[in-house]
């Protein structure tokens, strides 16, 4: 008996040393680089990007790489971080990513991207480059995302289901508004509970703040704040009183409420026009309904008016581009990053009303119509979630997402901005 | 020593002794590939898992950063968090009690009837549980989620339908209470008919004199079920429950899912959710490594009787 336990445990212990041994090479040195054609990933989150640019990014990397292929796979932004914290950390990772610019910390400052040395900043557009996606990629002095493009939210509505109510000029009438217009059938502001990006301007308009760091380096989070609150206050008016989206849905699919007719005011992603003014039979199997010849025709924009008129600050959208560190071949993901960047493309994001990554390329973006005029209005306001690489976790928790669905489900506001600040430091001091 | 005092002592045969010291080579050769993807599978993470909970893990050392021992700092942590931890595990405690005894008094119920029943009934019920076992829990998930829909769900379809009052809109996953009792369905749901299958086998077992000598005693049918059908069961029911509470307490996809769709997660947090988004979520690996470490300790003091259970029926 003693003795098959001897052996058990020694067969055990030999696996077990074989098993820890194989792992512990692998983290070792790297992997002499390879040349010659191979296998390009490229990781985009969500329908942002439109198929022009995709179509044109594996075009012309296929034809600058002879034999070399470049596939792009859509990742979903809910679940994102979670994802990429072991996606690229693993040894079947993508070669280039794309990140949300306020999660971009999470990873630049745990070594997950390559870092872009002075020379291929200058070479991929230097101080072209938005300076503050810029800044929201660097960490410690380096650059390891650049910009990839910036789109802020831009009020959307339709002059037929309007009619003669007058557009709101200031954040006080956009609120009235939002409640006079509501009926059961009717969402003066539609407005899911979760869709917490367009719950910072009334936070930022009232004088309240998301989280400030002070000197000695601890995080205040404002919510509670006096500011803070009337914000909290405003968005519980237009959640409960002029809002008819559920109070623990997500912002995904807004232009099917839209097209439905359902829907007065729609705060979203300036892209969203081209979901909204897309055929009613779409022409891919897969795709989404719109409204082109509805609701779609008289589409017009607004940007998110401020307390005192004028554009409101408004949550300055977009992402960072990155290549991965265990990018299998760094050489082929330059040079699909060198496309991404390159004004070609970027005029392509342009074309669709983004910002793109160079402010040289702004004018491409078309402001004769009154949506790319109010989104030119409102990324010039626009505002970062607070510069802690830590903001990822906060963003990971759902917590904004939480607090804003029970402030839409009619808690008290107080007791849930409260909560929130607490949570929130939690994580930033920790 | 085969030599008694009768035979003549003759020396073993060389053949004998070979035998006799020989290590037996082949049951462990037969065993090695269990052993080896045992040690793989499962060895490997566990220790990987314990030495980690002694260091400070986070996003960077998974990219490769040396990871400095922290001693006994993450154990520390997370047995002082009363708000975190300690109120996940209470909460998991409480849903695994719940959701073991709805099981088993369902789960007992349908073997009964199907004790009952006709053949073609049995058949239909077998075919429905079978159904149900095979379900994924993801795609179960998924359409429970649909049923309770804030704005398009069949529940709140229904009551405004019978009601008359206006129920779209109405979230039934933001308050915990609701949250867990949707939860308790789809989990309920899925387990119930892995325990009637196995009740019912073990159901048919008792032999039929014996309920219809305790009917002619005048027993009644409780009696009966009480006093004669659980005795009989009594092994398996308490297999079931073990394995229940395990089940039941590791639970991820359904909670990972109804809180995607709409919880509130800090209020509907389960202990494996919980190191979910405590290491994948957020990158603190360490801290999770501890919470696993320690959860593992409770799984195994739960699994502790059934072990013993079975390793006692071994040696009978």
């Amino acid at each position: 008996m003693n003795k098959n336990r001897l052996v058990g445990a020694a067969a055990s212990a030999i696996t077990l040393t074989l098993a820890l041994s194989a792992c512990g090479n692998a983290g070792g040195a790297a992997a002499p680089e390879e040349t010659g054609p191979g296998e390009v990933r490229v990781w985009l989150v969500g329908t942002d990007t439109p198929p022009e640019a995709r179509d044109y990014l594996k075009k012309t990397f296929e034809e600058a790489n002879p034999g070399s292929t470049l596939t792009i796979e859509e990742q979903a932004w809910d679940g994102l971080v979670d994802k990429y914290t072991t996606a690229l950390a693993g040894s079947d990772a993508p070669d280039v990513v794309e990140i949300g610019n306020t999660q971009a910390a999470a990873f630049t400052s745990a070594g997950y991207f390559r870092e872009i040395t002075a020379d291929e900043f200058e070479n991929l557009g230097g101080a072209d480059l938005l300076p503050g996606f810029v800044e929201a990629g660097d960490w410690e002095g380096k650059h390891y995302a650049l910009p990839y493009y910036s789109g802020s939210r831009v009020v959307f509505y339709s002059e037929q289901v309007l009619g003669d109510t007058p557009v709101p000029t200031t954040l006080d009438e956009y609120v009235e508004t939002a409640v006079d217009l509501k009926t059961d059938d009717l969402s003066g502001v539609y407005w899911p509970g979760q869709d917490w990006y367009n719950a910072l301007p009334f936070i930022w308009e009232n004088g309240g703040y998301v989280a400030e760091q002070a000197e000695d380096g601890t995080w205040d989070a404002g919510f509670s704040s006096e500011g803070g609150l009337a914000g909290l206050e405003q968005i519980q008016t237009i959640m409960t009183k002029g809002n008819n989206a559920p109070s623990d849905a997500q912002e995904t699919d807004l232009q099917v409420p839209f097209c439905e007719g359902k829907v007065a005011f729609l705060s979203a992603p300036s892209w969203i026009q081209w979901s909204i003014n897309a055929p009613e039979k779409p022409e891919d199997p897969d795709g989404v309904p719109g409204c082109a010849s509805t609701y779609g025709s008289d589409l017009q924009g607004l940007a998110l008016p401020g307390k005192d008129g004028g554009a409101a600050q408004v949550f300055a959208g977009g992402s960072n581009i990155a290549i991965a560190q265990k990018s299998a071949r760094p050489d082929l993901a330059m040079s699909a990053y060198e496309i991404l960047l390159s004004d070609e493309y970027q005029s392509i994001l342009a074309g669709i009303g983004l910002f793109p990554a160079k402010t040289s390329l702004f004018e491409k973006v078309d402001q004769s119509t009154s949506i790319g005029k109010a989104a030119a209005e409102a990324a010039a306001n626009a505002k970062l979630t607070p510069a802690s690489p830590k903001w990822a976790d906060v963003e990971s928790q759902s917590l904004l997402q939480t607090a804003f669905s029970r402030i839409a489900a009619g808690d008290d506001v107080k007791t849930v901005a409260e909560k929130l600040d607490a949570d929130i430091e939690a994580i930033l001091n920790s | 020593m085969s030599s008694t005092l009768l035979d003549p002592p003759v020396a073993p045969s060389h053949q004998e002794i070979r035998q006799k010291n020989r290590t037996p080579y082949l049951p462990w050769l037969m065993l090695s590939a269990t052993m080896i993807l045992l040690g793989v599978l499962t060895g490997y993470p566990v220790v990987r898992l314990v030495v980690m909970s002694f260091q400070e893990y986070e996003r960077a050392q998974l990219m490769g950063l040396p990871a400095e021992w922290v001693g006994f700092d993450n154990y520390a942590t997370i047995l002082t968090d009363v708000d975190g931890f300690w109120t996940v595990l209470l909460r998991s405690f409480v849903l695994m009690v719940v959701l073991v005894v709805i099981t088993m008094v369902i789960g007992m119920l349908v073997a009964l009837l199907m004790m009952r029943v006709g053949k073609a009934l049995r058949l239909l019920v077998s075919v429905g549980l079978l159904l149900a076992w095979a379900m994924p829990s993801l795609a179960a998930t998924t359409v429970w989620g649909w049923i309770f829909d804030t704005q398009y769900g069949v529940v709140n379809n229904l009551l405004t339908a019978i009601t008359g009052d206006r129920w779209f809109g109405y979230s039934w996953l933001l308050n915990p209470l609701s949250f867990f009792t949707i939860l308790t369905c789809i989990v309920v749901w899925g387990a119930v008919p892995f325990v009637a299958f196995t009740l019912y086998a073990g159901l048919t077992q008792v032999p039929e004199e014996v309920m219809e000598a305790a009917q002619l005693d005048g027993a009644s049918a409780f009696q009966r079920f009480r006093l004669i059908q659980v005795p009989y069961v009594r092994s398996i029911i308490t297999v079931l429950v073990v394995l229940s509470m395990i089940w039941d307490l590791k639970l991820f996809t359904q909670v990972f899912v109804l809180q995607d769709i709409g919880g509130d997660r800090e209020l509907t947090n389960t202990i494996g959710v919980y190191i979910y988004q405590m290491g994948m979520a957020q990158g603190h690996y360490g801290l999770a490594s501890a919470i696993g470490v320690v959860f593992v300790a409770v799984m195994l003091a739960i699994a502790y009787p059934y072990v013993r259970r079975t390793l006692r029926e071994d040696e009978q």
